[in-house]
């Protein structure tokens, strides 16, 4: 097993002169749930897409599983996946379709299996012949979900996974979340604007100002540092 | 009243002339037609002695023959856009799917769809207008490759642009096989043409690919040094343009390009 599930050294991105993420360097142990906080433009999503090679960064360097994401890419990219409300799948096409076509790029094994099961987990067995665009937003959520779960994931990122979604269905995404790390061993990074979601899940926070480190380490600590007993809080002292 | 028609008028305005490609198709479609038909007309006019079977033949493999350029880079371009359009990009490029390996599955799929788009067509043509383009015999398959690799080669080019400069490149999808068009020489001959734009015309493939379907039809002959510049012009543009795509992937990366595009 790696030692170190994400470490990054020294992460910077600029755009034509503007920071966008700024000397982040962290290292994140193999397994667990851990958070990434910040308020609008701090650099939250850039920071998750430098680690999944989306974003090239301007300096620094990134590990995942204790191994180079510039040298070893391909090979670390089989052990991650993504979900996000922001990022879709081809609507005109169904359910079934996608998440077999995904399965295909991942290598998985027993293909069908694999999504009956998943399927069956998630409430989505129902509409797997459905096409994606005529879904609601918590069926897409549970369906991108599914597509993140597809290659047994060691490191899964998470942007806002509960984002416009009704109570009783984040809490089903949190559950599944929790449950799946247990199972798995898995490590989560999960960005979310949801405070008590962030609070609930995670022991580790990783709290960014202005694409900077403002704070990285325990919860407790958090609270502790901030003599504050909530996530809110902080943020709400933080505003005035 | 008069502020919301006014509002409308500025809105559709901007949307209309926001992006240099949009601008060129507003204004460039009134010029191709007039170029197209001066061109077709004179040569028809000045070529009486064809028989009307003999002329529909060589216009109908012409139009055959164009919308397998048009099919395959559309084919190509179309099946790019789908992933931006749904705003999947993020969670193709996450994949252990390689660069190279999206290149070869877009040229498959244009590929496959351009047979599809085709064959009706073809088999139509022969039915009603007893047309017989497979009078090219087995040159046809070089014609027909040829065309689909240029097809491709816009394709990577329009799909590279779109990526790098957005969406308001689109339209170039549906218009650069027009623009062009008139230098093709599809069908008319290429001495038609003024002589500067003959000079710019033989950089084109399509140019000595229809050429050498009309000497196969009209004189049932072909010319080496023709299908030597075919293969040599069509084998660097895809090879440029590919790398060209290529290239845009990774300034996509390095500007954070392919988290923001989508509908």
């Amino acid at each position: 097993m790696p030692k170190t599930s994400i470490r990054t050294k020294n992460l910077s991105k600029t755009y034509d002169n503007k920071t966008v993420v700024s000397n982040v360097s962290i290292n994140l142990p193999y397994g667990g749930i851990f958070g990434v906080l910040g308020k609008n433009g701090a650099g939250k999503t850039t920071f998750l897409a430098m680690l999944m090679g989306l974003i090239t960064p301007s300096e620094g360097e990134i590990f995942i599983f204790d191994k180079s994401l510039k040298l070893y890419k391909y090979e670390i990219l089989k052990n991650i996946n993504f979900q996000s409300p922001y990022v879709d799948l081809p609507k005109k096409i169904t359910v079934m379709q996608n998440l077999i076509f995904y399965a295909r790029l991942y290598d998985v094994k027993n293909t069908k299996k694999k999504i009956f099961e998943l399927s069956e987990d998630l409430f989505i067995k129902d509409f797997l012949d459905n096409t994606y665009g005529t879904l609601s937003s918590g069926q897409k959520t549970r369906v991108n979900l599914c597509k993140a779960l597809l290659n047994d994931p060691k490191l899964l990122l998470l942007d806002e996974p509960t984002a416009s979604l009704d109570v009783s269905t984040s809490e089903f995404i949190r559950k599944y979340i929790r449950n799946f790390q247990k199972k798995n061993n898995s490590t989560i990074l999960i960005t979310s604007h949801n405070l008590e979601e962030i609070e609930k899940l995670c022991s580790h926070i990783i709290l960014l100002e202005k694409g900077k480190i403002k704070f990285d380490g325990k919860k407790n600590e958090l609270f502790k540092q901030n003599k504050s007993s909530s996530l809110k809080d902080i943020f709400l002292k933080d505003d005035k | 009243m008069i502020n919301r028609i006014l509002a409308l008028l500025i809105r559709y305005k901007n949307i209309s002339f926001g992006s240099f490609p949009r601008l060129l198709s507003i204004f460039y479609w009134p010029t191709v037609q007039i170029l197209f038909w001066g061109y077709f007309t004179n040569f028809f006019m000045s070529n009486e002695s064809f028989g009307i079977w003999s002329a529909l033949n060589i216009i109908l493999s012409a139009v055959v023959l164009w919308d397998v350029l048009f099919r395959g880079q559309l084919g190509l371009t179309m099946s790019f856009f789908e992933e931006l359009w749904s705003r999947n990009l993020p969670n193709l490029f996450i994949t252990p799917l390689k660069d190279i390996e999206m290149v070869y599955g877009l040229i498959l799929i244009s590929l496959l769809r351009t047979l599809i788009g085709i064959t009706p067509a073809v088999f139509f043509a022969n039915y009603f207008f007893d047309f017989h383009l497979f009078e090219l015999g087995l040159y046809l398959i070089f014609l027909f490759l040829n065309l689909i690799i240029f097809g491709w080669s816009i394709g990577f080019i329009v799909s590279g642009l779109v990526l790098r400069y957005g969406q308001a490149f689109e339209e170039l999808a549906w218009a650069i096989i027009f623009i062009i068009l008139p230098f093709s020489c599809v069908y008319y001959p290429l001495d038609s043409l003024p002589n500067i734009v003959q000079d710019i015309a033989l950089f084109l493939p399509t140019v000595h690919i229809f050429e050498t379907m009309r000497l196969i039809l009209i004189e049932n002959k072909i010319v080496l040094h023709n299908v030597l510049i075919i293969i040599f012009l069509n084998l660097l543009y895809l090879i440029l343009s590919i790398l060209f795509f290529l290239r845009m992937i990774f300034v996509a990366r390095k500007r954070g390009l392919l988290f923001n595009q989508g509908e």
